[in-house]
């Protein structure tokens, strides 16, 4: 009886260790599980913020057009009014980098700008990108397609 | 006594195991939900840039019928319109970055409209310049198809009345009021051109006729001038460009007052 007392202490004794571990291996568990969880908020946030990037500049670009104006500068080849128009109408702190093409032979397409147009460094790890049809509205029709790399300057 | 406390803690431990899992499986739930809320919002915000490009290639179908509109009224062919929108269509297709798009579109066909194109010149005070047709736009995403059917009327209208007043002899001082719509809204003209008949043959009306021209700034211009004429009813006609470049011409004829 006296042995068998003493070996029942002892399982107790290993069932605590057991459970020592157990329990660590469930803080872990809970700190990894808080990590990604946390690793993927951040991705969807970036994602929502890049989203609205591209919908602020998307914007951009249509009010320039409203008018017919943003056909009419790439129609003239008049690509400093461009940028400063776009510079004028985004918000503060955005910058952008863009590309006119226009389509030759069906569905090829040719780079109109020799230089690019931007207002300024554009060094951001947030970037949207931003794909526009231009139609002037000038008596001769004139397809341009714009691609727009949108950054929030740093 | 003691014995007893033992028990009661070790009987607690069990409980504190039941609340702490409990705790846990909240947590997690919870910020199951979250993270579910959170990747909802970035559906809906894709919903949002699809709807944004739908919109932006409505603002340019509407570019193309008022380019298309600008050419007809200036002596373009009538055909110009579909030519237009199938150039429109082959760039809408090239676009990738939402999937396939589709743009089909059906010119109006009716009692007014020819190959989606109107122009009314001869009719009394009033001549019109307009454009119309449907359109459908399928965007035929990785994950969803969306279909938009849209109209788009482009339309340059403008009004003209007047009378003249007879200065003495031959002279006579003629008092316009024109008005210029873009689809039914006032509009500004971007030049205004001036005709009168006499003798049969239009004559120009310029600054050797004391033209005046008020802007009322609302798209409606107060004109007078004079001429000399022997006639008791005097013919006069508006060229207008709007400032879309769209041309309209209306007629009127002139009394006294």
């Amino acid at each position: 009886m006296y042995g068998l007392g003493w070996g029942s202490s002892r399982l107790k004794k290993a069932d605590r260790g057991q459970i020592r571990i157990i329990e660590a291996f469930l803080a872990v568990l809970i700190i990894f599980s808080a990590f990604a969880v946390s690793a993927d908020l951040t991705g969807s946030r970036s994602a929502t913020k890049s989203e609205s990037l591209a919908s602020i500049g998307l914007h951009s670009l249509m009010k320039l057009d409203q008018d017919g104006r943003l056909g009419m500068y790439i129609t003239d080849g008049d690509f400093t009014a461009l940028r400063e128009a776009l510079d004028l109408i985004l918000p503060a702190g955005i910058c952008f980098n863009l590309t006119v093409y226009v389509t030759v032979y069906d569905e090829q397409m040719q780079r109109l700008n020799t230089d690019v147009i931007t207002n300024g460094g554009f060094n951001s790890q947030e970037v949207a990108f931003v794909e526009y049809i231009c139609a002037s509205q000038s008596a001769t029709l004139r397809c341009y397609v714009i691609h727009v790399n949108l950054g929030m300057a740093t | 006594m003691t014995k007893g406390k033992k028990k009661l803690r070790t009987s607690n431990s069990g409980q504190l195991l039941i609340v702490a899992a409990l705790a846990i499986a909240i947590l997690i739930s919870s910020t199951t939900v979250y993270v579910y809320e959170l990747s909802r919002e970035t559906n809906s915000s894709n919903a949002a840039s699809i709807a944004d490009l739908i919109l932006a290639l409505k603002q340019n179908t509407r570019n193309t019928m008022i380019s298309s509109l600008a050419n007809v009224s200036n002596g373009g062919e009538r055909a110009v319109l579909t030519a237009n929108l199938n150039t429109l269509a082959q760039v809408v297709r090239s676009l990738t970055h939402f999937g396939t798009l589709v743009l089909d579109f059906a010119t109006l066909n009716d009692s007014n409209y020819d190959s989606g194109i109107w122009l009314s010149w001869n009719t009394s005070d009033m001549g019109t310049s307009s454009t119309d047709a449907n359109f459908t736009l399928r965007v035929y995403g990785e994950e969803t198809t969306i279909a938009a059917n849209y109209e788009i009327n482009v339309t340059t209208k403008t009004t003209i009345a007047g009378f003249y007043v007879t200065l003495g002899g031959s002279e006579k001082l003629v008092n316009l009021t024109c008005s210029v719509f873009n689809e039914e809204k006032s509009a500004l003209a971007k030049n205004i051109t001036l005709l009168y008949q006499d003798s049969g043959s239009w004559v120009n009306v310029d600054s050797s006729n004391n033209l005046s021209v008020i802007d009322r700034g609302n798209g409606t211009y107060s004109i007078s001038f004079t001429i000399q004429t022997t006639a008791a009813i005097i013919p006069v006609s508006a060229h207008t460009y709007d400032m879309r470049n769209i041309f309209v011409q209306a007629n009127t004829t002139c009394s006294a007052a």
